[in-house]
């Protein structure tokens, strides 16, 4: 299964509704920085991280825990162009 | 649409998986909703909406291609038509083209035979008049003839009486 469907079906703790405020955020057309400064307000995790400059944070992200990052983007690309896994 | 596109919102995606986490992708840790919060009704709605909206999208795109499938084809008939019309008309154009050659052949073979009708008739008429002319000069030449040979007699008969004259009215009698 596609992760962000797992995400988005509940088999984790707490990225469910996460994701689903990110999607909200997105189709009302706010700032993804602010949608996560404003989620780092509450989530300790997110804190310390330069929200400023996503696309460097992410790829910190993914060589510091050893993750392929193109393959995630592209599983969230195929989520977002998917139009029937929901 | 700025920083709010899904080219920026795919890094914060990437972040909150990576920060969060989920089964699939193994040994990321745990979320935390309670830190969180719940995504509201409205966060639900908008992110199912999406999909909705993906699959209206899709539809359009099926609808599109349908219509510009029946469109080509009607495109692709109306030019066959066309190419159908244009070729009947030019065979038309050349049956035209054809009749009038064969007019103007016609016209030109009676434009032929009326002129050497009149070349015939202007050539007998030069002969006539030159048959006339001969004739009329002929004529002439008998007259010049003829009153040549009387006057010739005439001298001669004058000479004759001059010479020798009668005497008596006897002798002209028997001269006579």
């Amino acid at each position: 299964m596609n992760p962000i469907m797992q995400m988005l079906s509940g088999n984790n703790n707490g990225a469910t509704n996460i994701m689903f405020k990110a999607f909200g955020a997105m189709m009302r057309g706010e700032s993804p920085t602010d949608f996560l400064k404003n989620l780092a307000k509450t989530e300790p995790r997110l804190q310390g991280l330069n929200l400023d400059n996503l696309e460097g944070t992410a790829k910190d992200l993914c060589n510091q825990r050893n993750i392929d990052m193109n393959n995630l983007k592209t599983q969230i690309e195929e989520f977002a162009n998917s139009n029937t896994n929901l | 649409m700025g920083e709010s596109n899904f080219g920026t919102w795919i890094f914060a995606f990437l972040i909150v998986a990576v920060i969060f986490g989920w089964g699939g992708i193994g040994g990321l840790g745990g979320g935390n909703a309670a830190a969180v919060g719940y995504a509201t009704m409205a966060d639900v709605n908008a992110a199912i909406n999406n999909q909705t909206i993906q699959n209206g999208l899709n539809q359009i795109a099926l609808s599109s291609a349908n219509n510009n499938y029946e469109t080509a084809q009607l495109i692709t008939n109306q030019n066959n038509t066309n190419l159908i019309n244009a070729i009947q008309g030019f065979n038309n154009l050349g049956q035209q083209l054809m009749n009038q050659t064969n007019v103007l052949g016609s016209k030109l073979d009676q434009i032929g035979f009326q002129m050497e009708n009149c070349c015939c008739s202007i050539k007998t008429l030069i002969k006539d008049n030159q048959i006339a002319d001969l004739t009329n000069q002929l004529s002439q030449a008998n007259n010049v003839a003829v009153n040549s040979a009387q006057s010739q007699y005439l001298l001669s008969q004058m000479g004759k009486w001059v010479a020798n004259a009668p005497a008596t009215a006897a002798a002209y009698t028997a001269a006579k």
